[in-house]
């Protein structure tokens, strides 16, 4: 039975057809996989489908054992401008 | 300027505060939650000899122990980054800055629920969001609920929305796509609750369980497993069902459930409708490892310990001076482990604080942690201990290297 299409990435809307396609299309890393579709680079900062995005391509990369695929980068949690610039109240 | 920053307020987090703060350091303690505890808030299961575990209890117990000791305790606040400048980490929260000479993190896991067609509509969560919402807020997710994903997470809680007087249809596989294959795998799942059978509350599965190690009564078991189910706390488990899609306008109102064959592939015609008004989706954890990756350190993709995990010694001790880790965030286990292993990081930034005559304690601490492992009546993975193995071996191995971080 053909399996109905859904969202991975609900902050960017990036179906799962979308990556599956793109994937197997380029044959790309987690981290290209994200910059060509922008899954998990929206306001949450990838928190749900983050290890999604990773599972995808995890067949295709080479010894990903030793590094994280895809890079964190601070603020690690969603944070006002206001706060982010300390700017006065 | 503290002498010790622990980020994490659960099990791990907790015992490390009580432990350095008792051997006089100046300790400050930071959470994202409103509650002390961290996912044992949500636990409430019975133990082999019969008692209960009540993580709200030990949480409190937990809290007490490490407020009475001095530790200060600031709740309800997010770190947004750490680096390291000098000989100091500093700490960034939303507003301040807090710096520190020892820095463990003991973030615990987050929840990796596997996505279904129909995930995003309102109603539909993680099993852990459906047990903090019940045993933490006390608050019913729903009326009646269907559990996608049959592993011991999702037993359990399971076990626990029903003592609420939530009911829960039945816990059943999600339809195979890409992104769950072992959990949707009937054969697969079977092998891996053969593991956890020996704690199932009915003496039947317990004794079965025996009998269906060899590979070829896997294969008769899931081929002969009854469609209807088999009972647990009297809800169906399905084993030869899975979930099509969740089905709703605006919100949860049923799934679509059909028979897999025992490879996971979906027998047409089988479909029928289940009416619920919430699901939850039982995943995986893996351990929550931002701050540590921000941080620089060092990783090894070790699955039986499920994810990434900042290699680190037997001390608790990162490759990165000053930094320390403890609880799930080195590997996914129960919380008397992660308690085990914040005495031994408090002791380990203690003694390198300078505190004198701690290094019997700290060895006597290690081997408290395998005890505890071994004393645990399941393991979240069954090669957990091969796992801690791996980390070792990699750790040994870039020491040996000698190179530079």
């Amino acid at each position: 039975m053909k399996q109905q299409d859904f969202l991975v990435c609900r902050c960017e809307e990036v179906t799962y057809n979308e990556l599956m396609e793109t994937a197997s299309r380029t044959g790309c890393t987690a981290r290209e996989l994200k910059l060509r579709t922008r899954a998990g680079m929206g306001y949450c900062g990838g928190r749900t489908c983050r290890p999604l995005v990773q599972q995808i391509t995890q067949k295709l990369e080479k010894a990903p054992h030793t590094r994280v695929t895809l890079k964190y980068q601070p603020p690690v949690r969603p944070i006002s401008f206001g706060d982010l610039g300390g700017g006065e109240e | 300027m503290y002498d010790v920053i622990i980020i994490g307020a659960g099990p791990a987090g907790l015992s490390a505060a009580a432990t350095t703060a008792n051997q006089g350091l100046e300790v400050l303690v930071v959470d994202e939650y409103m509650k002390a505890g961290g996912r044992l808030l949500g636990q409430l299961y019975e133990e082999p000899d019969g008692t209960y575990w009540n993580g709200i209890k030990e949480s409190n117990h937990l809290y007490e122990r490490a407020n009475q000791s001095g530790a200060e305790i600031k709740l309800g606040t997010s770190i947004l980054n750490i680096e390291k400048s000098g000989d100091v980490w500093l700490v960034y929260t939303e507003k301040d800055t807090y710096e520190t000479s020892h820095l463990l993190l003991a973030t615990g896991a987050a929840e990796s629920p596997s996505p279904v067609p129909g995930w995003t509509l309102p109603g539909v969560m993680s099993v852990g969001a459906a047990q903090v919402m019940t045993n933490v807020h006390r608050v019913k997710p729903g009326k009646r609920g269907v559990i996608i994903g049959v592993n011991p997470l999702a037993a359990v809680i399971a076990s626990e929305l029903q003592m609420a007087g939530v009911e829960v249809t039945a816990l059943t596989l999600p339809q195979m796509n890409g992104l769950n294959e072992e959990a949707a795998h009937p054969k697969q799942v079977m092998n891996q609750l053969l593991h956890v059978a020996h704690m199932a509350p009915s003496a039947l599965i317990r004794q079965g369980s025996k009998w269906m190690k060899p590979s070829i009564m896997q294969d008769l078991g899931i081929t002969f497993y009854p469609k209807s189910g088999f009972k647990m706390w009297g809800i169906p488990v399905h084993l030869r069902k899975a979930v099509t899609e969740i089905l709703g306008d605006e919100k949860v109102a049923a799934v679509k459930l059909a028979t897999v064959k025992p490879n996971g592939d979906v027998i047409e015609g089988t479909e029928e409708i289940i009416t619920c008004d919430f699901v939850c989706i039982a995943g995986g954890l893996y351990p929550l490892t931002e701050l540590a990756a921000v941080a620089g350190c060092p990783f090894y993709l070790v699955d039986e310990l499920g994810g990434y995990v900042p290699l680190h010694n037997e001390r608790m001790e990162t490759a990165l001076d000053g930094l320390y880790v403890a609880g799930n965030i080195t590997g996914i286990e129960g919380a008397k482990v992660a308690i085990a292993q914040g005495v031994t990081a408090g002791l380990t930034m203690a003694s390198n604080h300078g505190v004198q005559g701690l290094k019997d304690r700290i060895e006597q601490s290690i081997e408290e942690i395998e005890q505890t492992r071994d004393n645990a009546p399941f393991h979240f993975h069954p090669d957990v201990k091969k796992g801690k193995q791996i980390v070792q071996e990699k750790w040994e191995e870039m020491m040996a290297a000698e190179q530079p971080l």
